[in-house]
């Protein structure tokens, strides 16, 4: 062993080495505070590492093992210690910050010295690799160079602008402005824009008709429930023996409570609900059961059918297929952007991404207030230039899927 | 159109594909073969798209569903390879793969719920799905190959079979990593931020580091075939647990994001 060239088994060596500080170091000083990296401690930090680079480059022919970083045994060997410690990160159930790690650091992995040390081996491979084969540079090693500078650059400054990189969440309510938000340690923190919620909206989809236990509560048929989508035009249905046949539907309604029952009567306001009455046939007993059904709201209760002593129907809380937020946004510069921020549609403003996040889940599609996640990440481009080198590789990879064999012989 | 329908179609399809892989393997004319696959393909193609109008949305979003586009990319990915590489055995495999999953559609569907949640909304759902799911059929004949030469194959492994493998898992992890890309960015779009460290992105990025040490084993060590061999198989164990063992894991309960198939 460490006899040149070096192969798998120092390379192996080397991880456990890796390993075994990373423990020490977690050990004796605790796990990595990330926010430490936070500008200009990451600009600094990302010069001295490229620097470092560069002079194991030029270094190569002097030391072995710098030399030896960008041979496919270091790459071969940190690869399977980064998936093995991956691995070991899927295995382990992850606790936020602010909860106690165990002692290995395991279970916040992403702070945990064993997993950056691991980790910054393999950039450190894959740097210098990019250096060997991009300089001096020639065409036919653009794939190979797309993929491994892309990984190498969207590795780094993700990891490196993740300090830089604000998550706010901010509270607004109908018809006012609203500039403070909170950050992930409950600090108001002021802002350079506000939002006024002009509207927020759920779109729902149609009910659903299904039959519960009566004892468990649990939907049936077990392990593999069925459904009636109250959809326009659907006046009957199946439900395992049940034959399900719609007397009457109101998309608007309130429930009325008589002197044995309840029932449910038109009613254009806040807090309505959807009722529907409707008979149920058992095919295989006969027996019919009529009555109504509703999904209840923040107001009004829901209302089940019971069909026997076993079974009863039910009709479960509305999906909902859109939420969306009307909003005004004023920026210091006096600009004003009317816009609808939903699910997949956030709205880009003065550097910050808005996003719809929540919203007063009690009330549902009456909630008069909305939840956004304002997000600021000033390294995104650097990550996505790394991103779209690594998409441009792939490509290539695919195309050159025969012709490769000539090409990476060296 | 209805998981009622499953059934002929899927039968009808795989009538065909089997007649193209035979044909295949009898050596008849490459045009006869491509023409029974490519037939069994638009058969089971129109289901999907009929699911995809009847619901909707496209049939994405339950594991059923994913099955079904992996189902259709198996005999795909297998035709692609005959018409490049023509290997005879190649859409005989890919056969036997679709009709596996075929019949756990068949036998064990899961939740077919019309309704789509706002978070998969988006343009990027399609082509993120539909992404993956080909790169995972062509890494699933990568692993059935594997397996075949491992331990099937009375005759020494041939350099042509290992040049296939290497292809196979070329175009797989070319794919794979588009899915991943266009996972980040529209995790971006959805949830603020490219790269969350939810158990599925964990485990999709061990899976896609243990393929890199296949590659990068095979160039280096082009002799060591069983090595790099077994180092496939276990790739494709770490992509099982990505795609649905995460559903079943008790340190991924409750915290992952990306599980939309249970209720």
């Amino acid at each position: 062993m460490w006899i040149r060239p070096w192969g798998f088994k120092e390379g192996c060596l080397i991880g456990a080495g890796l390993l075994v500080t990373g423990w020490l170091l977690q050990i004796t000083i605790g796990e990595i505070d990330w926010s430490l990296f936070a500008c200009p401690v990451n600009i600094i930090v990302l010069v001295l590492y490229i620097a470092g680079i560069v002079a194991m480059h030029c270094l190569r022919k002097r030391v072995y093992f710098f030399s030896w970083i960008s041979h496919y045994t270091s790459a071969v060997s940190s690869l399977l210690w980064v998936a093995g410690i991956t691995v070991v990160m899927g295995l382990i159930r992850q606790v936020p910050s602010g909860h106690p790690a165990d002692v290995l650091g395991f279970s916040r992995m992403l702070s945990a010295w064993p997993f950056i040390l691991l980790y910054i081996w393999m950039v450190t491979v894959l740097g210098l690799t990019t250096l060997r084969a991009g300089f001096p540079f020639r065409w036919k090693k653009l794939a190979f160079l797309l993929n491994h500078a892309g990984l190498f650059i969207a590795l780094i400054t993700a990891t490196l602008g993740n300090a830089d990189m604000q998550r706010l969440k901010m509270t607004t309510r109908i018809d006012n402005a609203e500039w403070r938000a909170m950050d992930e340690y409950g600090k108001l923190i002021e802002l350079p824009l506000a939002i006024e919620l002009k509207d927020f909206t759920i779109d729902e989809y149609p009910p659903k008709l299904m039959l519960i236990d009566n004892e468990t509560g649990r939907t049936l048929p077990e392990k593999a429930p069925e459904h009636l989508l109250l959809e326009e035009g659907v006046t009957e249905g199946q439900l395992s023996d049940w034959l399900v046949t719609i007397r009457q539907t109101i998309p608007w309604a309130a429930s009325v409570a008589t002197e044995d029952t309840v029932k449910f009567t038109e009613f254009h306001s806040m807090g309505a609900t959807y009722a529907v009455y409707l008979q149920a046939i058992n095919q295989k007993t006969k027996t019919a059961k009529e009555g109504w059904v509703s999904c209840g709201s923040f107001i009004f209760p829901y209302k089940a059918l019971r069909l026997d002593s076993l079974t009863s129907l039910i009709m479960p809380e509305r999906e909902p297929q859109r939420f969306a937020s009307t909003v005004k946004v004023y920026t210091e510069d006096g600009k004003q952007v009317e816009d609808t921020i939903a699910v997949n549609h956030p709205l880009n403003v003065a550097g910050w991404n808005i996003y719809q996040l929540s919203y007063d889940d009690t009330k549902g599609r009456w909630s008069d207030i909305s939840v956004f996640e304002l997000v600021r990440d000033p390294w995104l481009p650097a990550v996505y230039a790394g991103i779209i080198m690594m998409v441009l590789g792939a490509i290539c990879l695919f195309v050159n899927a025969q012709k490769r064999k000539e090409e990476d012989a060296e | 159109m209805t998981w009622d329908y499953f059934v002929p179609f899927s039968i009808a399809a795989l009538h065909f594909w089997g007649f193209g892989a035979f044909a295949a393997w009898r050596g008849r004319k490459p045009y006869i073969v491509g023409g029974l696959t490519l037939i069994g393909l638009a058969i089971f193609f129109s289901f999907i798209v009929g699911m995809w109008i009847s619901l909707e949305r496209p049939p994405m979003r339950t594991m059923g569903e994913t099955r079904l586009w992996y189902s259709f990319f198996l005999p795909l990915a297998g035709l692609i390879t005959y018409s490049r590489w023509r290997y005879k055995w190649i859409l005989s495999f890919s056969f036997i793969l679709s009709l596996v999953f075929i019949c756990i559609n068949i036998f064990k569907p899961e939740i077919h719920n019309k309704t789509l949640m706002p978070a998969l909304q988006s343009p990027w759902f399609t082509p993120h799905v539909i992404v993956y799911m080909f790169a995972y059929a062509m890494l699933g004949a990568a692993t059935v190959m594997a397996i075949y030469l491992l331990w099937f194959k009375k005759k020494p492994i041939d350099s042509r079979e290992m040049d296939l493998c290497d292809n196979l898992t070329y175009v797989g992890l070319a794919f794979m990593t588009l899915g991943m890309l266009s996972g980040a960015i529209w995790a971006k779009e959805a949830w603020g931020h490219y790269w969350s460290w939810d158990p599925k992105e964990t485990w999709a990025a061990a899976t896609w580091f243990s393929y890199l040490i296949y590659i990068h084993f095979r160039l280096g060590k082009p002799m060591l075939y069983r090595k790099a061999l077994i180092l496939l198989l276990i790739s494709f164990v770490l992509l099982q647990m990505c795609w649905y063992g995460i559903n079943y894991l008790p340190s991924a309960q409750g915290v992952s994001i990306h599980t939309y198939n249970l209720n």
